[in-house]
């Protein structure tokens, strides 16, 4: 498997894992971790021996967004970037990605703005006991889309609408999240999240591998039906 | 700025917050022709007005609303026909998402939320309730279709709920504790009679981000209702792009790195024409 700077990216059995490695900077993608991204996901979509991705983060937040400050130090990067989101062309999810397998978002701690492009485009999402959602775009001047849209898709739409105007100022802990169907399982102990993870995407990987893609392919196209 | 004097509904601003107040309590709330038309004139006053950052709508006395007001419908000799061709054109004005508003707008549901009621919980933002707040949706029980609220809030929240509501009618309440469960609405407040204070809180922290952010974000979103997901999304698109360049996204990260409030610029949505 290739090496990644920003990214740890393994196989535990049948389970492939894509874990941010920026701890120190909250796990926020800088312009390297976003190239990574996309190789990262090709390659383990690519493998036969990964039926199931589990992404999670290392450190105290999950995922936290762009790296602004890093960002605006390299200019090429920001301008492609821009470019990518003005033309709907991201590559930082597995759907961006078009992966085929089923993702589990595992979420270990804060998931911050651009961070909930990893929740809203996953398949299935447990979180720590003591992990939290919040969209802190709009308290800086930005305007929240493309996460939000895809959670409202997929969720109760009015705490998603509350998350994106609250800005920084509130946020969702995982029980609630938990109880609008944001996620499917909290874990608690929030130490057991990684354990718990490996053990649904090793249930999840006993179905034969076309099926799984199958059911992944017909659910999310369902979401691009215009109602 | 100085708001209309209405009979039906109150009007003000208290700081950042516009209030949208139901004012016809000894008939629940209930709209008569007059308030489906002062409906428009307050969301218009409310909106144009660039003070008003955050728009909280709720009831006075012990209903948020109850839908049109049966008791006119019986008596008038006009009855439901004066709504025909509106119906027939879908073209309404009463609730902030007919009108156009894009500035987030809080409902504040201080009581019994019945039938036609649902359209401004359906069509608003953010959604809290006092605990003692209920809702239901009497219309099959008094030979009426109900079908714009319930569409609406079905795109929203658990269908299976609404369709509950609408199939049960007067004989069944919702609690809003289980309305709180469902993702219908965020917050229950308790002691009622905290409802507003809690909405004014709600709302203040609402009003310290960015109103042009927002109200792109508000675009996008409700914009979303409307497409598939990645046409959701290219749309979503053309709103973020078009905040680049906006003052308020140099003045948001200026602020956060001088530990002090923004600075944002005002936002005014179309007066009444």
């Amino acid at each position: 498997m290739a090496a990644f700077e920003t990214l740890l990216v393994e196989r535990r059995g049948p389970v492939g894992w894509l874990v941010f490695d920026r701890p120190d900077a909250g796990n926020a993608m800088n312009a390297l971790m976003m190239r990574e991204l996309e190789g990262a996901w090709q390659e383990l979509d690519a493998d036969p021996a990964v039926r199931v991705i589990v992404n999670t983060g290392n450190g105290g937040a999950f995922q936290t967004g762009v790296d602004v400050a890093q960002m605006s130090r390299d200019l090429g990067a920001l301008r492609e970037q821009s470019r990518r989101t003005r033309d709907f062309e991201l590559r930082f999810t597995g759907w961006h990605n078009a992966v085929t397998k089923p993702v589990i978002a595992a979420v270990n701690g804060v998931c911050a703005g651009g961070g909930l492009h990893f929740v809203a485009d996953a398949d299935v999402v447990i979180a720590a006991a003591d992990a939290t959602f919040l969209d802190p775009h709009v308290s800086v001047g930005q305007a929240s889309v493309y996460e939000t849209i895809a959670l409202a898709k997929k969720s109760a739409m009015e705490p998603v609408l509350r998350m994106a105007f609250l800005g920084r100022a509130e946020r969702m802990t995982a029980q609630r999240a938990h109880a609008i169907g944001i996620v499917s399982d909290v874990i608690d102990p929030p130490d057991q999240l990684r354990a718990a993870a490996q053990e649904l995407a090793e249930q999840i990987a006993r179905r034969p591998a076309e099926e799984l893609a199958a059911i992944k392919r017909a659910l999310w196209n369902e979401l691009e039906r215009t109602p | 700025m100085t708001y209309p004097e209405l009979d039906t509904l109150k009007l003000e601003r208290r700081g950042p917050v516009g209030w949208l107040i139901n004012n016809r309590p000894e008939q629940l709330n209930a709209m008569s022709a007059h308030m489906r038309d002062e409906f428009e004139t307050a969301w218009r006053a409310l909106d144009a007005d660039p003070d008003v950052r955050v728009i909280v709508h709720t009831g006075e006395g012990r209903a948020f609303q109850t839908g049109v007001d049966v008791n006119e419908i019986a008596s008038d000799g006009v009855g439901m026909q004066r709504y025909r061709e509106s119906v027939e054109k879908f073209d309404f004005h009463f609730t902030a998402w007919h009108n156009d508003v894009w500035k987030p707008v809080i409902t504040a549901v201080n009581g019994i939320c019945a039938g036609g009621g649902f359209h401004w919980i359906a069509d608003s933002d953010i959604v809290i309730a006092a605990s003692d707040a209920q809702f239901f949706d009497p219309h099959t029980s008094i030979g009426q279709v109900v079908s714009i609220e319930a569409i609406g809030l079905m795109k929203r929240m658990p269908v299976e709920a609404v369709m509950r509501m609408a199939f049960v009618g007067r004989y069944e309440r919702m609690p809003a504790q289980r309305a709180y469960e469902l993702g219908m609405i965020s917050e229950v407040v308790d002691p009622p009679e905290r409802l507003r204070a809690a909405a004014q809180e709600l709302a203040e922290k609402i009003a310290r981000n960015s109103p042009a952010a927002m109200a792109a974000t508000k675009r996008a979103l409700w914009g979303a209702l409307e497409m598939g997901l990645t046409d959701a999304c290219k749309a979503g698109a053309a709103e973020l792009v078009g905040m680049w360049g906006h003052p308020d996204q140099e003045e948001g990260p200026r602020a956060f790195a001088e530990k002090r409030e923004p600075q944002w610029q005002p936002l005014a949505g179309k007066p009444k024409s």
